[in-house]
């Protein structure tokens, strides 16, 4: 009897061993956090086919909107941990816990390639009364409740950089105009809705470049290839070096407990992938930093990212709960 | 096309039936219930909250709140006007509102809901076509079960294999069958 | 001279010119289906053309684009089911033709009415882009959220009996498109604490369930009766048919244009304006509306394709998306090296007039495929309906499922398939919760955004409206259509006539 049992146990090892081996042996679901046509959807989409190849096997990108993000990760989270059912998203999930959007974020998934990071731009309508960074911090103070930001909703790219510029230089009185997504914003920037906008390089760059709209300040340490003669808000004013780089990024996650062997193999198809040379390229025009991180350097990065970014939230008050409720650490403590 | 003169044809969007000045069977019940729905959907949109600014007006409450308020005074007004209608004593529920094939359907329907998560897209829809087209149709199981399962491996095609959409697997395991096909044509190919 | 050339690039290459073709045929089969989205068949067209040069993916994707909008009519006549949102107004006048027996009929007016439609939207695309967009951008928060009050008014013409049920209908859809969190502020709103309803209904869900499941378990009390026989003898409409009709279709694709160009609404708002101006400017309709009025076809299919040509406009010159198919198509472009953007049209100006070269393609296949085939088409609805009504109902459900592949979009989709089939019975037109959900976020967003940005002082905002020549037009419309609903206006009228 005993010895069935172990030959059972022997055979199912062996299946199961055989099976990790195999990994793909079926379709692997890859769950885009954002819509079709997004930054999280372009990047993805033009990074998978390559690791796809690399893998030998067929990744189903499907996008699964709603709830800031959220209803993609929990159907990740509630899937099987067998590495067949991927989830690629954004930054958002960081923020979700003290945000009150949800009680899962990165921490119980494991990160595949975190593949790029996005800088954050000042822009400004044509008509705005300043020029750079420097001058539209002076208008403000000099004009209380006149400028109108742009926002994209509590823990959005523009309510980070909105609650870094306030950290910095003090607080503005200005109006935030809320916009569902930063191409509305950008449209209404244009049309004169809104004077300025904190967006992500990518989105804003093609409309700078053909003088559409300008820009302030790169909310970065050092000046971009991209845009040589944007003034930097480090250079401006120090107090910026705290908290910068800062930026949204874009990944590839697996839900904790995948078989290591399944996890080494995808982390191994995207590495090589994003190093492409077509995606490379693709990253870099649309000013983004390639980052094409993964294991212990990514969970770093992520963990780093959070803390950063959540203190500075709870900072300006714009949080429903603290960080410290879930154990997330003040940066440097 | 015939139009059967004692009941009215039910084909068109907007009134598949009744007389405007008569109330049909049910209407009130239904009035009523619209009205109460609303009246609470007004107690909810009132406890709507801007957890992260102001509650003014251009709070996330402003609007639903505006249209609940129109959706009560509607249907009380719609339930005013129901009211004073006589019924219409050439109808009955079982008959005009809620046959019995309406019953077995909308009884499928949610059977169709609880078990496509558990057991899965095609064998629960193989069981609603062909359940479905037997009840209807009264013909043959051979000719049902051939006409429902073409029609399942259609659909199946176009939506699992074309666009990619991936209904619950369930207890079958679709993902394999399909790779097992994938190998073995670009096997072929080779 | 160049322009021109890369213009006939599409007609020379006829690897090209197969691809719009077989782009256009699929698309009309896609937009037939309801819940295959153009949107989705263009997204999964992006991983399958990933590795293909960047004009063979873009002819693929504007046929879809373009068979796919003109698609959505077919179920809508035959089945009174749209194949997508920008149908619903066609299923109003198209399906009560098909149940006479006129299917084919409808289907021929409506497909050369969106040949129409959609040349007069490209002529627009080629000839006045930036002007277009240069007056799209001038729409502001308020002035979207006059163009949703404006929509909200349609209720009236969409409401066929009680006006005051379908005031109901319509406040009922805006509450529905509230459902979930708020993208604004990410607050709850009508989620009743279930989790399920965080992420919102799509409002997809619910117009397959309302037209979709409703239709089937209505089609249940005529199990037994024979289906129409449609005479097909008659598809090309006649010359004098089409001459008749072609002021109508010109300003309805006026309208089409420029609800497509305005970021943020599409070829379905657009669709249910045009029907209602229609129904506004036609004083003697052979057929009243809502009992199979041509005109009622007319509107809404030349607008919702002259709509393609509107949404490129914004996407040509700006990289601004003008619909859920252009931002996808903006990601197209990326993934191929090219920098969407308005940079776009000065860097490649190739890449403009080939895109106007596929969409002339595309809208001439859409005429062929369109007047041909009809006969397998009216097959369906002949077929025997002990097949056809479990068939729409699984159809259905896969479709609820696909927009979002969520299992809770089947919950609600069949949950709004019986409520629909009470609301039916009762005399609830269903039109207006359709409106109302499409309009819902326009409103919501827009009116928050405008009384935000003159921090929240109401005098300031109406002072902005009344300053603005945009937005003063725009009131002027609102209030213009809406005395005309109210029997006050009917009241002063018959008095002025007795008086006179």
């Amino acid at each position: 009897m005993k010895r069935i049992l172990m030959g059972a146990v022997a055979a199912f090892a062996l299946t199961t061993g055989m099976a990790v081996a195999e990994y793909p042996e079926k379709e692997i679901q890859g769950i885009i956090q954002w819509g079709a046509g997004g930054s999280t959807d372009t990047v993805m989409r033009s990074v998978t086919p390559h690791a796809e190849e690399i893998l030998g096997g067929t990744v189903v990108m499907q996008n699964m909107t709603g709830a800031v993000g959220a209803i993609a990760l929990n159907y990740v989270a509630d899937a099987a941990a067998d590495g067949y059912t991927v989830l690629m998203g954004a930054e958002n999930p960081m923020l979700y816990k003290i945000m009150g959007l949800g009680d899962k974020d990165y921490s119980e998934f494991t990160p595949i390639n975190i593949l790029a990071r996005g800088t954050p731009l000042l822009v400004a309508n044509n008509d705005a009364p300043f020029n750079t960074y420097s001058e539209m911090i002076a208008y403000v103070k000099e004009h209380p409740g006149e400028v109108r930001f742009g926002s994209t909703g509590p823990g959005g790219l523009p309510s980070v950089v909105t609650a870094m510029v306030e950290a910095v230089e003090g607080d503005l009185d200005v109006i935030f105009v809320p916009y569902d997504g930063d191409g509305p914003a950008l449209t209404g920037l244009q049309g004169g809705a809104i004077d300025v906008m904190p967006a992500v390089l990518g989105a804003a760059i093609e409309g700078v470049k053909a003088g559409n709209m300008k820009a302030l300040g790169l909310v970065d340490v050092a000046r971009n290839a991209n845009l040589p003669d944007v003034e930097v808000v480090a250079e401006v004013n120090d107090g910026y070096n705290t908290y910068l780089p800062w930026g949204p990024f874009f990944g590839v996650f697996a839900k904790n407990g995948t078989p290591d062997e399944v996890v080494a193999k995808l982390t191994a198809a995207y590495a090589e992938a994003a190093q492409n040379a077509d995606f490379v390229a693709l990253m870099e025009g649309r000013g983004f930093t390639l980052m094409n991180i993964s294991g212990d350097e990514a969970e770093a990065f992520l963990s780093k990212w959070q803390q950063g970014t959540a203190w500075l939230l709870q900072d300006a008050g714009m949080t429903k709960a603290s960080p410290e409720e879930f154990g997330i650490a003040r940066p440097g403590e | 096309m015939q139009i059967d003169p004692e009941h009215h044809d039910g084909t068109s969007d907007a009134t598949p039936g009744g007389e405007p000045d008569k109330r049909r069977p049910g209407e009130l019940l239904f009035a009523a219930f619209l009205t109460v729905a609303s009246l609470y959907l007004v107690w909810d949109a009132w406890g709507i909250e801007n957890s992260f600014g102001p509650n003014g007006l251009s709070s996330p409450r402003s609007i639903p709140l505006a249209t609940t308020v129109v959706m009560v005074i509607s249907g009380a007004l719609v339930l005013l006007r129901t009211a004073r209608l006589p019924l219409d004593r050439t109808e009955t529920v079982s008959k005009d509102i809620l046959p019995w094939t309406v019953i077995v359907f909308a009884g499928l329907l949610v059977a169709y809901g609880m078990a496509l998560r558990p057991i899965g897209f095609l064998p629960v829809s193989a069981a609603f076509l062909i359940i479905g087209i037997k009840v209807l149709g009264r013909r043959s199981w051979v000719w049902t079960i051939s006409i429902a399962l073409a029609a399942l491996v259609a659909i199946w095609l176009i939506f699992r294999i074309v666009f990619s959409v991936l209904m619950p697997a369930g207890i079958v395991p679709e993902a394999e069958l399909v790779q097992f096909f994938r190998t073995l044509f670009s096997g072929g190919a080779e | 001279m160049t322009a021109l050339m890369d213009f006939f690039l599409v007609f020379t290459q006829p690897q090209l010119f197969l691809l719009v073709g077989l782009g256009t045929f699929a698309g009309v089969y896609v937009g037939a289906i309801p819940g295959l989205s153009v949107t989705m068949a263009v997204s999964i067209l992006i991983s399958f053309t990933f590795s293909w040069d960047v004009y063979p993916a873009i002819s693929l994707m504007i046929g879809i684009y373009m068979g796919g909008v003109y698609g959505g009519s077919r179920t809508a006549i035959l089945l009174n089911i749209p194949g997508a949102p920008s149908a619903i107004a066609t299923a109003l006048d198209g399906y009560p033709m098909a149940q006479r027996g006129e299917a084919g009929t409808a289907i021929g007016v409506t497909t050369v009415m969106s040949f129409i439609g959609g040349f007069i939207g490209i002529g627009v695309l080629a000839l006045a882009a930036p002007f277009v967009s240069d007056f799209a951008l001038k729409f502001q928060p308020r002035d979207y959220m006059l163009l949703a009050i404006l929509g909200i008014l349609l209720v009236g013409s969409l409401s066929q009996g009680s006006l005051v049920k379908g005031i109901f209908a319509g406040a009922l859809g805006i509450a529905i498109g509230a459902v979930g969190r708020d993208p604004l502020t990410f607050t709850e709103r009508f989620t009743f604490d279930l989790n399920l309803l965080n992420g919102g209904i799509s409002f997809i869900a619910v117009m397959i369930g309302m037209f979709g499941v409703s239709e089937a378990l209505l089609q249940l009390h005529h199990v037994d009766k024979d289906a129409v026989r449609q005479k097909i003898s008659r598809i090309v409409p006649s010359l004098a048919t089409v001459k008749k009709h072609l002021p109508l279709s010109l300003q309805t694709s006026t309208i089409g244009v420029i609800i497509g160009a305005l970021p943020g609404t599409g070829g379905d708002i657009a669709a249910l304006m045009a029907y209602d101006h229609a129904k506004r400017v036609t004083k003697n309709p052979e057929v009243p509306f809502g009992e199979g009025a041509m005109e009622g076809l007319v509107a809404p299919e030349t607008a919702n394709n002259a709509a393609v040509g509107g949404a490129f406009i914004p996407m040509m010159t700006l990289g601004i998306p003008g619909d859920a198919v252009t931002a996808i198509m903006i990601g197209a472009l990326f993934i191929h090296g090219l920098n969407p953007g308005p940079m776009l049209m000065i860097e490649k100006p190739d890449m403009f007039w080939f895109i106007v070269g596929c969409l002339v393609m595309a809208n001439v296949f859409m005429l062929i495929f369109g007047l041909t085939g009809i006969k397998l088409f009216t097959k369906i609805v002949e077929m025997p309906r002990a097949v056809l009504i479990p068939l729409i109902m699984l159809l259905s459900i896969v479709g609820a499922f696909a927009v979002n592949n969520a299992v809770t979009d089947v919950y609600w989709m069949l949950g709004f398939g019986v409520f629909g089939y009470f609301m039916r019975h009762y005399g609830y037109p269903l039109g207006p919760v359709i409106l109302g959900v499409i309009l819902s976020r326009l409103l919501d967003d827009n009116w928050r955004r405008a009384i935000i940005s003159e921090r929240e002082e109401l005098g300031r905002f109406f002072w902005g409206i009344v300053t603005s020549p945009l937005s003063l037009t725009l009131l002027v419309a609102v209030i213009l259509i809406f005395v005309s609903q109210t029997p006050v206006w009917r009241w002063g009228k018959s008095k002025l006539f007795k008086e006179s």
